[in-house]
C-alpha cells in the first residue's frame, strides 16, 4: 500500500511550476523533521520496543543489562497468578471507570452552564476551573490530604456537622480509591470543560432557533441537538479522561503507597514500585505492556466509534 | 402574561447565577483551604473542629518552609529544566509542524499519524528502558538527563501543524518566489503568524515540565538538582507530624505560584489555544 503510493504519487501529482524542484524541499523536509523524529524515536519508540522485549526476560534493574535472560511468557504467567498485581489492574479499571463516569456528565453540565446563558462572571469561573489543572499534582495532594484529614479536616467537620459519622477517607479500604477519584476529577475538570465548550462553539446557532420555533424545550434541544452534535468532542474528552487516569501514579505514590490493604494499588504505581524499588524489570515491563494493550484496546474502540459516527 | 414570562425569566437568571456560584466553589474551596491553613499557627491548625478563618494569620509557616528546604535553588532548577524543555519543544514542533503542513512527499501522512499515536502512550509504560537509556548515556543526575526525553513531543507537532495549515499557501509561495530559503520562510513569515499557538504550547509545556514528578523522581539523585516538586516531596515526607502540616501547605503554595502566575498572565490566549487544539483534532 505504502510502496504503491510512493511510486505513483510523483507521477499523478499535477505539475506545479512555481514549486521548487522536489529534491530541494526534500532536503529541508528531512532537516526540519530530524530533531523531532530523533527525540521521539530514541526516547519514545525505542523504549516502547524495549519494554516489549524486556517483558519476555528476567532482569534485575540493579544489575547490568547483559545479565538479562530470556524467559518467554513467564512474567505474564506470574502476573496472572499474582493476586496483588491483578488487584492493581482491577483497581485501575475502577479508578478509570469512576473517573469517566463522574467527569463526563459533570464537565458537560458545567460546559452547558458556562456556554449558553449570558451570565456575569462566567469567564472568571472558567479561569478558576482551569487553574486547578496547572497546579502541580503534589501540591494538590497536600491540599486534599488536609481536606480529607480526620478530625481537623474540613470534609470530616462538614459531615459531622450534619450528624453523620465521616468515613476515614484515605484510611478506609472502601473509601480510599473513591477519595482518589474525587481528587482526580477536581484536578482535571476544568481542562475537559474547556474542551467541551470549544466543541459547543462549533454547533450552528440556527439549529437551536429552528428547534425553538418548532416548540422544542431546553431538555429536548439538549438531547436532540447538543448531545449528538457534540459527540466528537465528547468522545475526545472521554479518550483524554481515560488516557490521563489510566496512568495515575503521583497521588498513589504520595498519599497511599497503594494502601490501605492494597485498595489503591494501581498499575502505574505497581510498575514503578516493581522496577525501581524491587528491581524486577521483567515483571514491571509485563505490566507495562498490559497497560499499553488496554490503552490500545479502548483507544481503538473509541476511535472506531468516532469514525463510525462521522459517516 | 408578559409579566409572568419576565418573572419566570428573572427566576431563571437567579437560578443560573446560583449554579454558577456553586460551580465556582468547586475550585475555590480547596484553594481557600490551602491559603488559610498555611496562615494558621500550628495550634490553631490542629484544632477540632477546624476554624474556617484564621484567628491570627501569620507568615511563620511560609518562612519556615523557605528555610527548611532549598526552595530557591529548586526554583532555579525547575526554571532551567522546564524552560529548556519548553524552548526545545517550540523549535522542534514549529519545524516539524511546518513540514507536515506545507511540504509534500510520499509517506508524509503515515509518519505524521505515527507520531500522533505516541501522544497516547503513557510515559509510565516506557519508564524502565528510558531510565536504562538515559543512565547508560551517563546522564542520570544531570539537567540534560531530566530534559532529554521531553525535548520534542507529538502534541506540539500536532498543534503547530494545525495552526500552520491555516496559513495560506500563497504567502509561502510568494516568499519562495522572492528567493527566501526555507529557514527564512519559517522564521520571517510563519513564526510571526503563530503567536497564539506559540504562547499556548509554551505555557502547556512549561506547566507540564514544571509539574512532571515521575521522571525526575526516577532519574535524579542529588538534591542540588531537585526541581520544586521533588523538594516539596522532601518537605512533605520528613514532617508527617501534624504540627508542621501548615509548613507543608505553605510549601505547596510556593511550589504552585510560578505555574499559576504563568497561567493567569497568559490565560486568555492559552485557554483559546487549548480549546482550538480540541476542536481541530
Amino acid at each position: 500500500m505504502t510502496a504503491v503510493t510512493a511510486r505513483t504519487l510523483p507521477e499523478t501529482a499535477p505539475p506545479q511550476p512555481t514549486r521548487r524542484p522536489r529534491s530541494k524541499t526534500a532536503k529541508w523536509s528531512a532537516l526540519f523533521l530530524s530533531p523531532a523524529l530523533i527525540v521521539i524515536g530514541v526516547f519514545t519508540i525505542i523504549p516502547m520496543l524495549m519494554t516489549v522485549w524486556i517483558s519476555f526476560n528476567k532482569w534485575s534493574m540493579f544489575t547490568s543489562i547483559t545479565d538479562m535472560t530470556f524467559v518467554g511468557l513467564d512474567n505474564y504467567a506470574r502476573l496472572l497468578g499474582d493476586a496483588s498485581r491483578m488487584q492493581a489492574i482491577a483497581n485501575t479499571g475502577i479508578y478509570v471507570g469512576l473517573s469517566v463516569l463522574i467527569t463526563i456528565p459533570l464537565a458537560l453540565l458545567i460546559a452547558l452552564l458556562l456556554y449558553f446563558p449570558k451570565l456575569k462572571g462566567k469567564g472568571i469561573v472558567r479561569t478558576l476551573l482551569f487553574a486547578t489543572y496547572v497546579i502541580p499534582t503534589i501540591a494538590i495532594v497536600i491540599i486534599w490530604g488536609n481536606i480529607y484529614a480526620p478530625g481537623y479536616g474540613p470534609l470530616s467537620a462538614m459531615v459531622s456537622a450534619v450528624g453523620l459519622t465521616p468515613p476515614g477517607w484515605l484510611s478506609d479500604p472502601q473509601w480510599a480509591l473513591v477519595s482518589l477519584v474525587i481528587f482526580n476529577v477536581w484536578q482535571m475538570l476544568g481542562y475537559y470543560v474547556i474542551l467541551l465548550i470549544a466543541g459547543l462553539t462549533q454547533i450552528n446557532e440556527e439549529l437551536y432557533e429552528a428547534a425553538r420555533i418548532d416548540g422544542a424545550g431546553l431538555l429536548r434541544q439538549t438531547w436532540s441537538i447538543t448531545i449528538p452534535l457534540l459527540r466528537p468532542s465528547l468522545i475526545f474528552v472521554i479518550l483524554m479522561t481515560f488516557v490521563n487516569s489510566i496512568q495515575v501514579f503521583d497521588p498513589i505514590y504520595l498519599l497511599t503507597q497503594g494502601g490501605p490493604a492494597n485498595s489503591t494499588n494501581v498499575v502505574g504505581f505497581e510498575i514503578q514500585r516493581s522496577a525501581f524499588q524491587y528491581g524486577m524489570a521483567g515483571d514491571a515491563s509485563a505490566l507495562a505492556v498490559s497497560l499499553f494493550l488496554m490503552v490500545v484496546a479502548v483507544g481503538g474502540v473509541l476511535g472506531i466509534i468516532m469514525k463510525g459516527r462521522k459517516r | 402574561m408578559t409579566a409572568a414570562t419576565t418573572a419566570r425569566r428573572r427566576v431563571g437568571r437567579v437560578v443560573q447565577h446560583a449554579l454558577l456560584a456553586i460551580v465556582a466553589i468547586i475550585p475555590l474551596f480547596p484553594l481557600y483551604w490551602l491559603l488559610i491553613s498555611a496562615l494558621k499557627s500550628p495550634a490553631e491548625f490542629s484544632q477540632i473542629p477546624p476554624t474556617w478563618f484564621p484567628t491570627a494569620p501569620s507568615l511563620d509557616a511560609t518562612t519556615t518552609a523557605l528555610t527548611a528546604v532549598p526552595f530557591f535553588q529548586s526554583m532555579l532548577n525547575s526554571i532551567i529544566i522546564a524552560g529548556g524543555a519548553t524552548i526545545s519543544v517550540l523549535v522542534t514542533s514549529i519545524l516539524a509542524g511546518y513540514v507536515f503542513a506545507k511540504h509534500r512527499f510520499a509517506g508524509r501522512d503515515l509518519i505524521f499519524w505515527g507520531i500522533i499515536a505516541t501522544m497516547f502512550l503513557p510515559p509510565i509504560v516506557t519508564i524502565v528502558p528510558l531510565y536504562y537509556l538515559v543512565s547508560s548515556m551517563g546522564l542520570s543526575d544531570t539537567y540534560l538527563g531530566v530534559m532529554l526525553p521531553w525535548l520534542a513531543n507529538a502534541f506540539g507537532i500536532f498543534l503547530m501543524r494545525q495552526f500552520i495549515q491555516d496559513i495560506p499557501d500563497e504567502l509561502i509561495e510568494a516568499a519562495r518566489m522572492d528567493g527566501a530559503g526555507e529557514f527564512r520562510i519559517v522564521w520571517q513569515f510563519v513564526v510571526p503568524l503563530l503567536k497564539p499557538a506559540i504562547v499556548t504550547l509554551a505555557v502547556f509545556m512549561f506547566v507540564y515540565s514544571w509539574n512532571n514528578f515521575l521522571w525526575p523522581l526516577s532519574i535524579l539523585k542529588s538534591e542540588a538538582l531537585y526541581p520544586v516538586v521533588l523538594t516539596l516531596n522532601r518537605l512533605m515526607s520528613y514532617t508527617m507530624s501534624f504540627e508542621y502540616q501548615n509548613v507543608v501547605l505553605a510549601g505547596a503554595i510556593i511550589a504552585s505560584l510560578p505555574t499559576l502566575l504563568v497561567f493567569l498572565v497568559t490565560q486568555r490566549v492559552f485557554v483559546a489555544g487549548i480549546a482550538a487544539s480540541g476542536v481541530k483534532g
